[in-house]
């Protein structure tokens, strides 16, 4: 531990006398935040069209459940799913793969909704019958609490929810009407309609419409955003992205000063001297790795304080933490101990500056475009979001919002820590081989 | 006798290199000896350090430290010796002192004895004014004698020296050259490389020359000159074993 100590403090002197890196390694990713923030704020909220998965779980199989699926497939936005694995979704399965982030919208048609519209039609029409002197269709009082449930993702744009929630109003209506045409015309108004047309229209303090919203109200939409178990989840928006976006991409760049001192160390000779000290490789790069990971663990806190102090003062929103904020911690870390693994691994591989630099920088560049840093991967291609899996970036990105959006907890993002986790580990294990190898080769 | 370091048919050839770098060297080094390992260019003296030190494996042969295998077991062979690369093996934006503090802690020593020792080493090799300058704006020879300095931190049996004064004034030269003969007086042995034959004639109580990864000749410096005909010096002795053509 002693070992791991002098070589976390000897890194600490190292950086602290390379004063103008030290500033750019915290200062270029906050200026980068408030520009990429600004810049992206307008764009952030428009919409922009594309095919996405759906969710359906249908209670009720009837015919509006059928004009809704039938409109949104044909509508062209969606790919409705409403069965996983042979079997209809249920409303609670339905609300897990949306917390998951597996699907950004779904819908929940209620048991008993087409006969709540068939009902309310029948109403309307008995108001209409009522003045024109013609017989009735059965009915009952409408129910208040019976509603078509949208369910959405945080990370979903407020845009894209309103085209969502138009689109199911519009099916909506479009179902509740037909219904109406067809009990008006059994009723037989659709005759008589020519003849009392005036009767209709000349009892204005009658009119059968002005309890039309109230009647219809019974087959409305309500929204719900899943933000997990408590009430701080926040909508995506350009804080929201770019904030923890490009903390993770700053965080990642720690790999230009990681590769260029294990480059450095080796050409200058000081490599050969630990590699001669006995077991002294593993502590030195064990406390290589710890000190990296404290710089870009502050790293990371410092950019989540731009978004929550200094973006508001810029007119901008304020970064929203979550229902857990402390599990940013854990997951800061493991995104910290991937980022400085990474370096390592750059600084392993490559056996000059000139080779490392370049590639390292690059590599950043395209694993982050890769894992949605750039833009979000929701919006990928479907071999798109695929391919994005093989970024840490990614992964540091996902869990970031897991937690700031989807209000996840620990547990919710495990699986990004423990994938952040086994990326540094392999890194680590290569790095210090090849290192190794490379510290002899040189002698 | 007994020997610190013994090594025999050594044997190394590197993937893609036209001949091997040792082909099948055998020497002895006697407990409180300078020994010179002298040979041109390519000759293998690096090669033989670096297998001693456990950074190269050799394809045949062994290497072992007063009895200890050099290969099998690294850890203890490192511990009993201290290398001096040819390169400056230091950090050199660290201060001298902040160095041997840090390869001290590496080695596992306390505080205080590393603090004593790293001030001792320092005052004999005339740093200790510079003690608290970063190595980076230390001269050539002010390098060398840090390097060597850091190399002794653990208290070394057996001191190793690759080309230890190349490219150094005369005066930092004499003090290496008096400090390593002040070692060897403490009852330590000393295996040193050089091309400045003059150097290895003063010092070294025995001098082996190599050539071509293998043994050539050996004796003391005096034996060597008086056993050649025609030869004045150890350099007369040394170009009559290895010629007079240029090595790569």
């Amino acid at each position: 531990m002693r070992k791991i100590l002098a070589t976390i403090k000897k890194e600490w002197i190292l950086t602290r006398r390379d004063v103008a890196g030290f500033m750019l390694l915290f200062l270029m990713p906050a200026v980068l935040i408030v520009v990429m923030a600004m810049v992206q704020d307008a764009p952030f909220k428009d919409y922009q069209e594309m095919r996405f998965e759906l969710l359906i779980a249908d209670h009720d199989n009837g015919s509006i459940a059928q004009s809704i699926k039938q409109g949104l497939k044909e509508s062209g936005n969606f790919h409705v799913t409403e069965r996983i694995d042979g079997k209809p979704v249920t409303e609670e399965q339905l609300k897990r793969l949306l917390q998951k982030g597996d699907y950004k919208v779904g819908i929940v048609i209620p048991k008993g909704a087409t006969a709540e519209m068939v009902n309310a039609a029948n109403l309307v029409a008995n108001s209409v019958s009522e003045k024109l002197g013609l017989g009735s269709m059965p009915s009952r009082e409408i129910r208040d609490s019976l509603y078509i449930r949208m369910y959405f993702d945080p990370v979903t744009k407020p845009t894209y929810r309103m085209s969502v929630s138009f689109a199911l109003d519009k099916l909506i209506t479009f179902s509740s009407s037909k219904v109406l045409v067809e009990r008006l015309s059994k009723m037989g108004i659709a005759a008589a309609d020519t003849t009392n047309d005036s009767a209709a229209v000349t009892t204005p303090e009658k009119q059968p419409t002005e309890n039309f919203e109230k009647i219809f109200k019974g087959l409305g939409i309500k929204e719900h955003v899943l933000s997990g178990k408590a009430e701080h989840g926040s909508f995506i928006n350009s804080v929201q992205h770019n904030v923890p976006a490009w903390a993770i991409f700053g965080m990642f760049f720690i790999v230009i000063p990681i590769c260029g001192h294990l480059i450095r160390e080796r050409e200058e000779g000081s490599a050969v001297r630990v590699e001669l000290i006995p077991g002294a490789r593993r502590m030195v790069a064990l406390g290589k790795i710890f000190f990296y990971t404290i710089v870009c663990t502050v790293q990371f806190a410092l950019m989540f304080c731009v978004g929550i102090w200094l973006l508001p003062m810029l007119s901008l929103p304020a970064l929203q933490l979550g229902a857990h904020a402390w599990v940013l911690i854990p997951v800061a870390i493991a995104i910290a101990v991937a980022a400085t693994s990474y370096g390592y691994f750059v600084g392993a591989v490559f056996k000059t500056t000139n080779q490392a630099m370049p590639f390292g920088a690059i590599s950043i560049v395209i694993l982050s475009a890769m894992g949605g840093i750039w833009v979000p991967a929701d919006i990928f291609s479907p071999a798109m979001q695929k391919l994005a899996m093989l970024s840490p970036l990614y992964w540091a990105l996902d869990g970031v919002n897991h937690i700031t959006l989807r209000n996840g907890d620990l547990w919710d993002v495990l699986p990004h820590i423990g994938v952040l986790a086994g990326f540094s580990t392999i890194l680590f294990i290569i790095s210090t081989h090849r290192n190794k190898k490379r510290v002899r080769s040189i002698q | 006798m007994s020997f610190a370091i013994e090594i025999t048919e050594l044997r190394k050839h590197y993937p893609g290199s036209w001949s091997p770098a040792l082909d099948g060297l055998s020497l002895k080094v006697p407990e409180n000896c300078i020994m010179g390992l002298l040979g041109p260019n390519g000759a293998g003296k690096t090669t033989t350090i670096n297998i001693i030190c456990g950074l190269v494996e050799p394809d045949s042969g062994r290497a072992r430290i007063f009895g200890v295998d050099c290969i099998a077991h690294t850890t203890a062979v490192r511990s009993q010796i201290g290398v001096v690369p040819q390169q400056i093996a230091l950090f050199p934006n660290l201060t001298a002192t902040e160095n041997f503090a840090y390869i001290s802690t590496l080695y596992g020593i306390e505080k205080r004895y590393a603090r004593e020792r790293a001030g001792k080493l320092l005052s004999r090799l005339g740093l200790e004014k510079h003690a608290d300058k970063r190595i980076s704006n230390f001269s050539g020879g002010m390098k060398r004698r840090a390097n060597i300095i850091a190399s002794l931190l653990h208290y070394p049996q057996i001191l190793i020296l690759d080309e230890p004064t190349a490219g150094v004034d005369v005066q930092s030269r004499a003090m290496i050259l008096d400090f390593i003969q002040e070692y060897k007086q403490d009852g330590k042995t000393v295996l040193y490389t050089s091309h400045l034959l003059d150097e290895a004639e003063k010092i070294c109580d025995e001098v082996v020359i190599i050539d071509e990864g293998k043994f050539v000749t050996e004796g003391t410096p005096q034996q060597l000159v008086n056993k050649t005909p025609g030869c004045t010096d150890l350099e007369d002795v040394f170009l009559h074993y290895t010629g007079h053509s240029v090595r790569d």
